[in-house]
């Protein structure tokens, strides 16, 4: 999976952009499979990508169009989706989202991540031996009614606690 | 179909609440590129001369290009232009940040918006969903608040928002304009403008991609600017230290403002400088839209955080006013950014009544009892507040300096530095001879960025010798051919502000030159734009920039420098001696300009 170093994101959404622009030759936010969380005020900039969670919220689609993939990505079948965004409202972290009636969520550009191509703060990092491994379960409660951003600020909040506490702990605070 | 562009003027009227989206006009985009040229025809084609800057029909534009928010490294930027409530002439500020990209992608090339809301409103724009809403709750918020909280009503956090704060609302002269709180439209105060149109902020959120008319084209070119950014011999520096690494640059060469440029060199620069900012409060960079340097900083203190400072923030608020305080100038960086309102202007009333201090020219009874002796970290803190709020003297401090010397004439104004009202930024251009110039120029006033001409601190004599025949171009402390060097960089660093991006890279790393961003222009918009064409237009735009500052009451009696520059010689350092000989060189430029004797260019 892509695992994300938040302390070391500056924001500058290259991973966003550039995932945009090889998927669909256009650079744009709603056609990006990773999309960075700014909160200003906190210096947090968070690229929230999809986290191949143990629960595979997503794949529970009534049409079954998203699958699992060899590289733990997961796959939509552009035939089988219904555009009915059962998977956008199942994701507790807002990593896929519909835009046109197509949900955009992370594929690993077939092994080989633009995003991680394009960093070159080491923000984002692709590990394909780590798949499964994170739950989402925590995040799922609560996650109802959300919006897609909504859910991503929630988690971009809480995956930089550890940078901020770090941060005051450097000022003696 | 339009590639590149957003393919529409949004024009809103804050009196009528009307708001009408119009087609964009292909042969207007291409005359003028974008940003910062499509502002400047606007105002030059639209604005009424005799408008009073606070009135209801002065134009408040903001502007992005063909390549904003694209693929390009660093296509960040926006510019807000109107007529300046400060200097009373053209007035522009550009930021990077996030704001311009948004707007790209909801549609638009520039947004033109005129009259004044009865109440307090701000502006929504989701696509071509477009919204005026009461900001009547918002009023007296600073802008962190007041950005946060329009994020939290419209219920979606990736709402792009520009915003002012209380200095804004208060109509200080140089109120700002933020987007993502810390990158700021400083100069020439369009958060008054803001202010003066009961404007409190403008959000936007836009869905559509940005689509280039070559993509693949497009792609090489943006890989092959980010090599040449990645592998530029300044791009380590650039990245660990951001613009503060001016500080200890300016100082080596003596030309780093300290106290109200009386020096040149500073002997407490390490405790302020750059380097000491990384290696003690910087927790991580920060970055604007879709750029590989990343060269903002987020810094923490016990008093403050936030991203920033830059150089001149940082300079105004230590060397220049004589504080060597780092903590302190942080904060301030911090409070201004809150309150919206520019480093550099404040910091220059602050230096200049230090300096009339000194000389015994003002006294505490002339400003409610305040002590500006060097360095009064008490009087700069009040005082800020003070001008914020226009409360007692900070009412003739949020004028601005020219006009708060001529309340107290005497002979204050000579130590009012300011070129036709707009505070001199923090270089001393007794030591940057094009620099010198471009100040005295620069159609906003006292200015670096309309010219940067940065080539002069290279030293790279061969390549000037190439490129115009004139070695001692590279040479900071010739004045010979330094007009030559900024005709040229002045149409550079528009091109720059036109194709919205940063200039730090398409200037003073001189990666982007005239061939290269047709070549650019051309695969993004897929309009015909070659080099000749483009340099006409970048030209036509600098000329009607002159001719709307002529009809708005300038003439080549402003186009100087302030005494000090001229006819006071820096005393010590690596440019003792040295004064700015800015007759000849303003007479050079322009005849290369093709501008008559008096400074008029030839008409449209």
């Amino acid at each position: 999976m892509i695992v994300i170093h938040p302390e070391l994101c500056s924001g500058c959404e290259r991973c966003q952009v550039n995932c945009s622009f090889f998927h669909t030759g256009s650079v744009g936010r709603s056609r990006s499979r990773v999309k960075v969380v700014k909160i200003e005020e906190l210096g947090i900039d968070y690229p929230v990508i999809c986290r191949q969670c143990e629960e595979r919220y997503c794949t529970r689609c009534p049409e079954s169009a998203l699958q699992v993939g060899p590289l733990g990505q997961i796959v939509a079948s552009p035939t089988l989706c219904t555009a009915c965004g059962t998977c956008e409202t199942l994701c507790p972290i807002g990593a896929i989202e519909l835009y046109n009636d197509i949900p955009y969520v992370c594929d690993l550009c077939g092994g080989d991540p633009r995003c991680v191509a394009q960093c070159n703060m080491g923000a984002v990092e692709y590990v394909p031996e780590e798949t499964e491994t994170v739950s989402l379960a925590p995040f799922k409660k609560e996650s109802r009614g959300l919006s897609p951003e909504e859910k991503r600020v929630r988690f971009a909040l809480d995956r930089t606690r550890e940078m901020r506490e770090a941060w005051k702990a450097s000022v003696g605070e | 179909m339009l590639y590149g562009y957003g393919g529409h003027i949004l024009r809103v009227d804050l009196s009528r609440g009307s708001t009408v989206r119009e087609k964009s006009d292909p042969a207007y985009l291409r005359k003028a590129i974008g940003g910062r040229g499509l502002n400047s025809w606007r105002l030059h084609d639209e604005l009424p001369r005799d408008v009073d800057p606070l009135s209801p029909e002065n134009m408040l534009l903001i502007g992005v290009g063909p390549l904003t928010g694209s693929l390009l490294s660093s296509s960040a930027y926006m510019t807000i232009s109107g007529r300046s409530p400060l200097t009373g002439i053209l007035g522009d500020s550009a930021a990077g940040g996030f704001f311009g990209p948004e707007l790209k992608q909801a549609g638009y090339d520039q947004l033109v918006i005129t009259g004044r809301s009865e109440t307090p409103c701000y502006l929504v724009i989701a696509d071509d969903r477009v919204e005026i809403r009461d900001a009547s709750h918002l009023w007296g918020t600073d802008l962190w608040q007041a950005t946060s909280a329009i994020r939290r009503e419209l219920g979606d956090n990736a709402f792009q928002v520009a915003a002012i704060g209380p200095a804004g609302e208060n109509l200080v002269k140089f109120a700002t304009v933020a987007c993502n709180n810390g990158r700021m439209c400083g100069r020439t105060g369009m958060g008054c403008l803001f202010g003066s149109k009961n404007l409190k902020a403008v959000a936007v959120r836009g869905t559509h991609p940005v689509t280039m008319a070559d993509p693949l084209a497009f792609l090489d070119l943006s890989r092959e600017l980010d090599r040449r950014i990645l592998e530029h011999p300044e791009w380590q520096k650039r990245h660990d230290l951001g613009s503060p690494l001016l500080m200890n640059a300016l100082n080596g060469i003596g030309i780093l403002p300290t106290n109200h440029f009386q020096k040149g060199v500073c002997d407490y620069v390490d405790k302020v400088s750059g380097e000491t900012l990384a290696a003690t409060h910087k927790v991580k960079n920060k970055s604007c839209f879709n750029c590989n340097i990343h060269c903002s900083r987020y810094y923490v203190t016990r008093e403050a955080e936030a991203e920033g400072p830059e150089f001149e923030t940082l300079c105004s608020y230590t060397s220049r006013i004589g504080v060597d305080d780092l903590p302190f100038a942080l904060r301030m960086a911090s409070f201004l950014n809150r309150m919206g309102m520019d480093s550099l202007s404040s910091g220059e009333t602050i230096g200049w009544a230090m300096e009339c201090f000194q000389r015994g020219l003002l006294g505490p009874e002339d400003v409610d009892g305040l002590d500006f002796t060097w360095g009064n970290k008490e009087t700069v803190e009040k005082v800020l507040d003070m001008i914020v709020r226009r409360e007692g003297i900070g009412d003739a401090f949020a004028e601005g300096t020219r006009s708060l010397a001529r309340r107290f004439g005497r002979d204050t104004e000579k130590w009012a530095l300011h070129v036709k009202g707009l505070d001199v930024i923090c270089g001393d251009p007794r030591g940057i001879k094009a620099f010198g110039l471009t100040y005295a120029i620069a159609s906003r006033g006292a200015d670096h960025l309309r010219a940067e001409p940065f080539f002069e601190l290279t030293e790279r004599y061969d390549e000037a010798e190439r490129r115009w025949g004139i070695r001692d171009i590279a040479d900071r402390l010739s004045d010979n051919g330094k007009a030559v060097l900024v005709e040229h960089t002045e149409r550079q660093a528009l091109l720059t502000d036109c194709m919205t991006m940063c200039k730090n890279i398409g200037l003073s790393m001189d990666v982007l030159d005239f061939e290269f961003a047709a070549r650019l222009l051309r695969a993004g918009t897929g309009l015909d734009f070659t080099p000749e064409r483009m340099n006409n237009g970048l030209r036509g735009i600098i000329d009607a920039d002159r001719r709307l500052n002529i009809d708005l009451g300038i003439d080549a009696s402003m186009d100087t420098l302030p005494y000090r520059f001229t006819d006071e010689p820096l005393e010590e350092g690596p440019s003792r001696g040295q004064v700015v000989p800015v007759k000849k060189m303003v007479k050079e430029y322009y005849e290369l300009r093709g501008w008559g004797p008096d400074g008029t260019p030839p008409s449209k």
